[in-house]
């Protein structure tokens, strides 16, 4: 290994964006079909307790499997709360999405205390490890950038070019881009709306419990009621930042890692860096995404930058 | 046979009766839910709401609890209430309301016990108005100038409103902490004539104030002329215009106000029953609570007031749960499952579901056969 801190740094700010990759991904994929989903903090949440207990059943390389299922599931399901207040009764998509969140907060703080035995306290059964160790992994610079990493990182990078692709390369990418758009239009060219942006809701919920997931089996692998911090919150924003391309996504997930790994990073690096208080470090992502947003996203650059016409509208059809 | 489809219409204005039904149901609805998971965890859901009524209500140290807990709830609802119904989505109370706690505490210290109650209180109470207001400008002045997405803003600034606290605190020596204490750094006590007096075991008359800034809270959108204007904004920002309404400085107004009331939430609660600026007791999620209030009251000021002391009453009851072996957290799954059947009550409220009329099916087909 070597000792350049900074290169360390980069490699863990990919670990530490990479639940950000997911859920930023899912919500991209929700809100380009017109739907504002702010429960990905609830959606994580619920996919982190369902992925933590399924790996806590079963353990080994294979709980870990069980656990990105369960997680994936989880996020899918919770997040039909959304597409029915948001779709079938069309009530603000933002309220709804709160609502979400703090039903999926609270249900995953009472499902990781409940019952006879507990999880909280309790560490994850088995935890992602890097893929290879040595070789190529200990090449300088690249080893531990490119070489070092678990297999949801990876994942991640392929989900970002899958979603890349889905969206701009196929027909249902086309649908739920135009449902996105300009739902009455697309209605009329026989989409169904609604089932459009009920799967892809779910599809982004799903996203979301795998990045909720990752926290729980690696980042911060013991039970805790908060293991997630603001990611959730902060995927919303990089929704923005991005302008609702995946590949964009992944830079800016990776960009926000790093702000969050820059904060502990400091306290190991001597005088002056470690004396700055770690809670006003604890402020940077944030301060980061207000400045981002202010700069990159305000007024009718908006929507410029690409976000959906119809995003957070709800669709009247019977009012066309 | 085709499948029949339901008929949803606009309702038009809803009859009073369903306005007080829908929400009622709504936390019934929660509350079956809620018993559903208590069942799947190995829990009796009949004796964990009854521990729960009887914590809140049960006795008079009960009810004094129960309405502390509303106190801040029924401003921080306000907050919201009054933001949403003009569309204007601050999601920050939760920041806003610390930032009204850190200016209050600061003020109460800064002016020690020199000046008599009758005008430091105020003083400290106002000084949260201030603060709540200061921490909403950050987001209303960029939204209104500059278009900038306000949900955003405001959520982070919870996180920035927080760690900011944690540091006056924990990370520094700052005024704010008390230096008497080595062992664990916690907030320096407000002097007496910061404090808002008691009149029922711990409750105090912060809890009159908080109604009765609901009542104005009520009067300016409802009555004035411009809560009027407000209005217009908030249904239709074209018509606004067009009536000569100058709708970036309403914006900006209910901004500030909306801060204003998050903030007054956490002076009040500094200055009463919390009496310094202590992280553990103000990090409580009261201005996300506040969002389900405003919901749950439909965003009604006033009927934030009942509905404020339902939550604080859940808010109350959670930690004696633990006694019979219950999490806590079931109350904020209670909260949050309350606030999604809410929302749905929404729909009811504004739309009426029918099955499609038999005599209209009749008739096209007695057309078709004549």
């Amino acid at each position: 290994m070597n000792d350049w801190w900074w290169v360390s740094t980069l490699a863990f700010g990919i670990g530490l964006g990479t639940p950000l990759v997911f859920a930023t991904l899912g919500e991209i994929i929700t809100e380009r079909a017109g739907i504002l989903n702010l429960g990905v903090q609830g959606t994580m949440l619920v996919g982190a307790v369902a992925g933590f207990w399924a790996t806590f059943n079963t353990g080994g390389g294979f709980g870990l499997f069980l656990g990105v299922i369960a997680a994936v599931i989880a996020g899918a399901l919770i997040s039909i709360i959304h597409a029915v207040l948001s779709i079938t009764l069309r009530v603000s998509q933002i309220v709804s999405g709160l609502a979400l969140t703090l039903f999926g907060t609270g249900l995953a703080s009472f499902l990781g205390k409940a019952g006879a035995d507990p999880l909280v306290g309790e560490p994850s059964r088995a935890t992602f490890q890097p893929i290879l160790e040595g070789g190529i992994a200990e090449w300088p610079l690249v080893g531990p950038l490119i070489f070092g990493h678990d297999i949801l990182v990876y994942v991640g990078v392929l989900a970002a070019v899958a979603t890349s692709y889905y969206l701009f390369h196929t027909r249902m990418g086309l649908s739920l881009r135009s449902v996105g758009e300009d739902p009455a239009s697309a209605e009329s060219a026989g989409i169904n709306v609604a089932r459009v942006r009920y799967i892809h809701v779910m599809v982004g919920g799903a996203l979301s419990g795998l990045g909720g997931a990752y926290f729980a089996l690696k980042i911060v692998p013991t039970w805790q009621d908060d293991p997630i911090g603001a990611a959730g919150w902060i995927a919303i924003a990089l929704v923005i930042l991005s302008s609702w391309r995946p590949y964009r996504a992944l830079f800016v997930a990776y960009a926000f890692g790093f702000a969050q790994f820059l904060e502990l990073r400091l306290q190991t690096l001597g005088e002056p860096w470690n004396s700055i208080p770690s809670t006003l470090l604890a402020m940077i992502p944030f301060i980061l995404a207000i400045v981002a947003m202010i700069v990159v996203a305000s007024g009718k650059r908006a929507r410029q930058l690409g976000a959906p016409a119809a995003l957070a509208i709800p669709y009247f059809r019977e009012q066309r | 046979m085709t499948t029949r489809r339901l008929i949803v219409e606009p309702r038009g204005l809803a009859s009073a009766r369903l306005v007080v039904l829908v929400p009622v149901l709504s936390v019934l609805a929660a509350l079956v839910l809620g018993a559903v998971f208590l069942a799947l965890t190995g829990e009796n859901p009949w004796t964990v709401y009854s521990k729960m009524v009887d914590a809140a209500f049960g006795d008079s140290r009960g009810i004094s609890e129960t309405l502390i807990s509303a106190t801040p709830l029924i401003l921080t609802g306000v907050a919201a209430a009054v933001a949403f119904k003009m569309l204007v989505w601050n999601i920050g109370a939760e920041g806003q309301f610390l930032f009204g706690a850190i200016f209050a505490a600061g003020v109460g210290i800064w002016l020690g016990d020199g000046l008599p109650a009758i005008i430091a209180l105020p003083l400290v109470i106002l000084a949260g108005a201030v603060g709540g207001a200061f921490l909403a400008s950050i987001s209303a002045i960029p939204r209104v100038y500059l278009g900038t997405n306000e949900i955003i803003t405001t959520l982070m600034l919870n996180f920035i409103a927080l760690a900011f606290m944690n540091y006056l605190i924990f990370g520094s020596n700052s005024p704010w902490r008390d230096s008497a204490v080595s062992t664990f750094p916690q907030g320096r006590p407000l002097p007496d004539s910061g404090r808002i007096p008691e009149f029922f075991n711990r409750l105090d008359y912060g809890l009159f104030v908080a109604i009765a800034l609901a009542v104005v809270a009520w009067v300016m959108i409802e009555k004035s002329r411009w809560g009027f204007e407000v209005r217009v904004v908030g249904d239709s920002a074209n018509t606004a215009r067009y009536a000569g309404i100058g709708v970036p400085r309403k914006i900006l107004g209910v901004f500030l106000l909306s801060g204003a009331f998050a903030g007054l939430a956490g002076s009040l609660f500094v200055a009463g029953p919390v009496g310094a600026l202590d992280p553990r007791s103000l990090d409580l999620n009261l201005g996300f609570t506040g969002i389900i209030v405003a919901a749950l009251a439909r965003l009604n000021p006033i009927a934030v007031v009942p509905v404020a002391v339902l939550m604080g009453a859940l808010n109350n009851a959670g930690p004696s749960l633990q006694s019979i072996g219950v999490p806590p957290e079931t109350v904020t799954m209670l909260q949050g499952a309350i606030l999604v059947f809410a929302v749905a009550g929404e729909f009811f409220i504004a739309n009426r579901v029918r099955r499609p009329d038999k005599e209209t099916t009749v008739a096209t087909t007695g057309e078709a056969t004549a």
